[in-house]
């Protein structure tokens, strides 16, 4: 793929257009927009894991002055609708039969499956009035035993939670080349095991989910907008899928959104709701859960129980690797869910490491919990953590040093191209020289006298390090359309779509700096399915790989129509005109046009040579990535523990990262230090409990400890830029989700290299100081 | 229902509110600025936070009637038509925000952490936004952003 005379406007750390408006408080977000003739929905939600509804009674909340409607699953069962189904890429068990999808219906039918799973909807005149109704509602749950964690869903005797799946299994999986994994490790010198519990975690974007529907009797059309990072597809569900009204008929929009990280990627029962009630009512109506709703109805991410056996030989070379894991589904099959723990986490076992053979199988089960869907990473940082936390420990047991270790096993870039035992297509990149940067970059030389420092203090003093290989995903297509306006403005639609990420300024500088235009002219325009005819969304770290490709695609197609217009002004032959700097010239030659005047042409006839029509440099383009990128990296972490209150400190953070083509640093550089903010979350603090009733413990921010300003380290960040891929036209490898990904074993390596002293080589995530100091004070006891 | 009048940016205004009625609410609902937003439930992440009385505070946990006569700043109040105010225009130099949603309470809890202590230490900017959560930015751009709002805010 051509990725070269991409210059313009890349590489600069151009600041963001949309800052002024989120800035001055004047972005659009969903609670920020409202419809003449609005009412409002609540929804009432399940205080029960597992119960079968006898009744429900809505008479007296009906009766309530400003309420409009009350739907519950019988009205559901009634209305017909299909339930919302499951995209799982992964369909089919390791014996060929399909995986078990249960049907979910956005509202219970006759049972409850987990706490927060709507029951009924209630609209009204206000939200005062919603949750007046709500608490007039009688319904009658009879109780039934409910299982929370997956490992006690599989067990011969559990609550069954569907007929359809026995032991609760939705499915299993296996991936790699079983034989070749058992003959390594026969043929190995150690087989070192370690059991992992990857925390159950949740995005919190600081938007909480919302939406607004109306509905147009004349033409029988809905709008919806909805706080979602994937509109088409969720068009395509909700309206073919579910409701059963045709796509053409469902407007669905994005606008502003308050952070998503995945969780607002899946289709979701709230938005189905509000639709079917704005035609009931003829009238618009708006939703927007508050933030306890969104901690019991917002899908969790993670929580994968795995034991991990790493095969090496006497010198430490890498022979095979098993990894086995549970990953809790949740009471439903979400829109990607079974995904995540099956091939999600099996694609980057093994990391940037070499190995004979690796063999990965899954079981994913149901429980009485809210179902799992992607949060960033999904399946990467599972698969980062299993790989980089199992080489610290097998140092520790084998007593070899860890940095030798990975030194040691590191895929040389002499074996590059190559396809990973996973099937993983590793094009590009250069792990060892990655790895060297990383360890220099992080003051090694200072580390012993911080040590001492740390000691004197009665602190132990650790430093941890990963090597994170993770790839791209998400949908493979995207559209970008370009249109000029009589008035020098230029619109730019694309697809996808930015829940923070700096689309609009990041397209925009592709675009104007492709075309030696002002990025101040350009309108951007996403998120909409009016706008393009596909859209991608957002997830799996694709905006720049395949949304940015599509701009550049684009672009590049109006050069060459205005080399045509150009061609036709000097007349000589369009292959005569060379495009450089926003001009059009015939080397040897004194013709020159601009851009500008290309575009002022493209609406004269006389302009333009016979086979053009006026309008030609209003382009769309659609770009089809063929084969995920691999972004990877390393991260260096420095703690320092309190051995007495088990508190730490993360006192130093050192990132490099391979992603291709950095096109504005400032951004990819926003994306690193977000990510290893929530890396550092689930390392040290975050964790969805339920308890063994199935009732949800962390159901506030009071009870789901985030990272704060106070608790981040600052981090240094460095891009290795030598090995662009030639998988997108502008070389970019996902820079989204890295940081979460490096971050969780990086961290957890350096606290056990705290406390290695003391005995403790393994602490389960999250590390909160009553964890390390149990880990501590157990270590001393034995 | 209690009538109060409140100054808000600079505008006053006098409206009946509902006892219940949260300070937030009536700022979005009532007055129709919406740059304050409401992330939580509990106090916790901030978003919400406005100035009253040049002091700051989580505007979704008091309720409206409790104001009456107050000066009350919002984010939209803070920038002079087109012309950011520094701490807003440090946030854009430093990329320190991202999705946006934060964005107001952060930028009302820096200008006010700044006013209370001109030469405020990164430790002191740390400590000092332990009230406001943001979920994007890893909270580096934003500690680098109120350094240099409070340095030209020093002049």
């Amino acid at each position: 793929m051509d990725t070269t005379n991409i210059t313009n406007g890349i590489g600069k750390s151009q600041e963001r257009r949309e800052d002024f408006r989120f800035l001055t408080g004047a972005g659009s977000y969903i609670d920020d927009m409202n419809l003449d003739g609005q009412a409002y929905a609540t929804v009432l939600r399940s205080p029960e894991a597992h119960a079968d509804v006898s009744s429900i009674d809505i008479t007296e909340a009906l009766a309530l002055d400003g309420v409009l409607a009350i739907i519950t699953g019988e009205d559901w069962k009634v209305a017909g609708y299909n339930p919302i189904p499951t995209k799982s890429a992964v369909r089919k068990a390791i014996d060929g039969s399909d995986l078990k999808e249960p049907p979910h219906h956005p509202l219970a039918i006759d049972r409850v499956r987990y706490v927060g799973q709507p029951v009924a909807l209630v609209v009204a005149e206000s939200i005062d009035v919603c949750k007046d109704a709500m608490e007039l509602i009688d319904v009658d749950y009879d109780s039934l035993p409910s299982v929370s964690h997956q490992s006690e869903a599989i067990k011969d005797g559990a609550p069954q939670i569907w007929d359809i799946a026995p032991n609760n299994i939705c499915l299993d999986f296996e991936l790699g080349d079983q034989k070749a994994q058992k003959k390594a490790f026969s043929e190995a010198d150690h087989i070192v095991t370690l059991n992992l519990v990857n925390n159950r975690v949740t995005a919190v974007p600081i938007e909480p989910r919302g939406a607004l529907a109306s509905y147009d009797a004349g033409t029988g059309k809905y709008t919806l907008w909805n706080a979602s990072q994937n509109i088409h597809a969720g068009r395509d569900t909700i309206a073919d899928a579910v409701l059963g009204i045709g796509k053409e008929n469902l407007h669905h929009i994005a606008p502003d959104v308050g952070g998503g990280f995945g969780v607002k990627n899946g289709v979701y029962p709230e938005p189905i709701l509000i639709l079917h009630a704005t035609k009931l009512l003829e009238r618009p109506v708006k939703w927007f859960n508050d933030r306890s709703e969104s901690f019991l109805s917002d899908t969790h991410g993670r929580d994968q129980v795995s034991t991990v056996q790493l095969a090496l030989d006497k010198d430490g070379t890498f022979r095979g690797l098993r990894t086995e894991t549970v990953g809790n589904l949740g009471a439903f099959c979400a829109t990607v869910g079974p995904f995540t723990p099956t091939g999600g986490s099996s694609r980057t076992q093994g990391g940037p490491y070499r190995f004979d053979a690796i063999y990965y199988t899954a079981i994913a089960p149901f429980t009485n919990t809210c179902p799992l869907d992607p949060y960033r990473g999904a399946g990467r940082p599972e698969g980062s953590y299993q790989m980089d936390r199992i080489i610290d420990y097998a140092a520790a047991q084998l007593g070899m040093d860890p940095i030798e270790l990975r030194r040691k096993n590191l895929i040389p870039t002499e074996d590059l191209p190559m396809k990973s035992p996973m099937g993983l297509d590793i094009d590009c990149g250069n792990f060892p020289e990655v790895f060297e940067q990383t360890i220099a970059m992080s003051d090694r030389d200072g580390y012993d006298a911080r040590v001492q420092k740390s000691a004197a203090a009665g602190k132990k003093r650790g430093f941890g390090i990963s090597m994170y290989l993770e790839c791209t995903g998400g949908g493979p297509k995207e559209e970008a359309k370009v249109s000029f306006r009589e008035d020098g403005k230029i619109d730019l639609s694309v697809g996808s779509s930015s829940t923070g990420m700096g689309h609009e300024t990041a397209f925009a500088q592709i675009l104007a700096g492709h075309l030696g235009l002002e990025i101040d002219d350009v309108v951007f325009r996403q998120a909409d399915t009016e706008a393009t005819a596909i859209g991608g969304g957002h997830g799996g770290s694709r905006g720049l790989e395949v949304g940015g490709s599509a701009v550049l695609q684009t672009s590049r197609e109006i050069v060459e129509a205005g080399k045509k217009i150009a061609a036709h002004k000097f007349d000589v032959d369009a292959d005569k005109v060379e495009f450089s700097e926003g001009h059009f010239h015939v080397p040897g030659s004194n013709h020159t046009m601009t851009m500008r005047e290309a575009i002022d042409a493209q609406n004269d006839p006389d302009m333009l040579p016979d086979d053009m029509e006026p309008g030609a440099l209003n382009i769309s383009s659609v770009f089809e990535r063929g084969i995920i990128s691999i972004p990877n990296g390393g991260h260096a972490v420095e703690v320092e523990v309190d051995p007495e209150t088990g508190t730490i400190k993360v006192d130093g953070y050192w990132v490099m990262d391979d992603f291709g083509t950095i096109i504005n640093p400032m951004l990819a550089d926003g994306q690193v230090m977000g990510g290893v903010a929530q890396g550092l979350g689930q390392a040290l603090m975050e964790n969805i409990v339920y308890d063994d009733g199935g009732q949800l413990v962390t159901g506030s921010l009071m009870d789901y400890a985030m990272p704060r300003a106070d608790d981040m380290p600052r981090m240094v960040i460095g891009y290795y830029e030598d090995a662009p891929t030639a998988k997108n036209l502008l070389g970019v490898k996902g820079a989204g989700e890295a940081g979460c990904v490096g971050a969780p074993p990086a961290i957890v390596n350096a606290v056990c290299d705290a406390l290695k002293d003391f005995g403790v080589h393994h602490i389960d995530m999250p590390l909160t100081p009553e964890r390390v100091w149990r880990a501590i004070e157990d270590a001393k006891a034995s | 229902m209690p009538l109060i009048t409140v100054h808000v940016n600079g505008v006053e205004t006098t409206k009946e509110v509902e006892p219940r009625t949260l300070l937030s609410t009536f700022i979005r609902e009532e007055l129709k600025l919406t740059g304050t937003h409401v992330g939580c439930d509990t106090s916790q992440c901030g978003a919400c936070v406005v100035s009253i009385d040049g002091k700051t505070i989580k505007s979704c946990a008091s309720f409206a009637w409790q104001f009456d006569g107050a000066k009350i700043q919002t984010i939209e109040g803070l920038a002079n038509g087109t012309e950011l105010h520094p701490m807003q225009e440090a946030f854009r130099t430093h990329h320190g925000l991202q999705c946006g949603f934060c964005t107001p309470g952060m930028v009302m809890t820096a200008v006010a952490l700044v006013e209370n202590n001109p030469d405020i230490s990164e430790n002191g900017i740390r400590e000092g936004l332990e009230g406001n959560i943001c979920r994007c930015t890893g909270y580096q751009n934003i500690i680098d952003a109120v350094k240099t709002g409070a340095k030209a805010m020093r002049g």
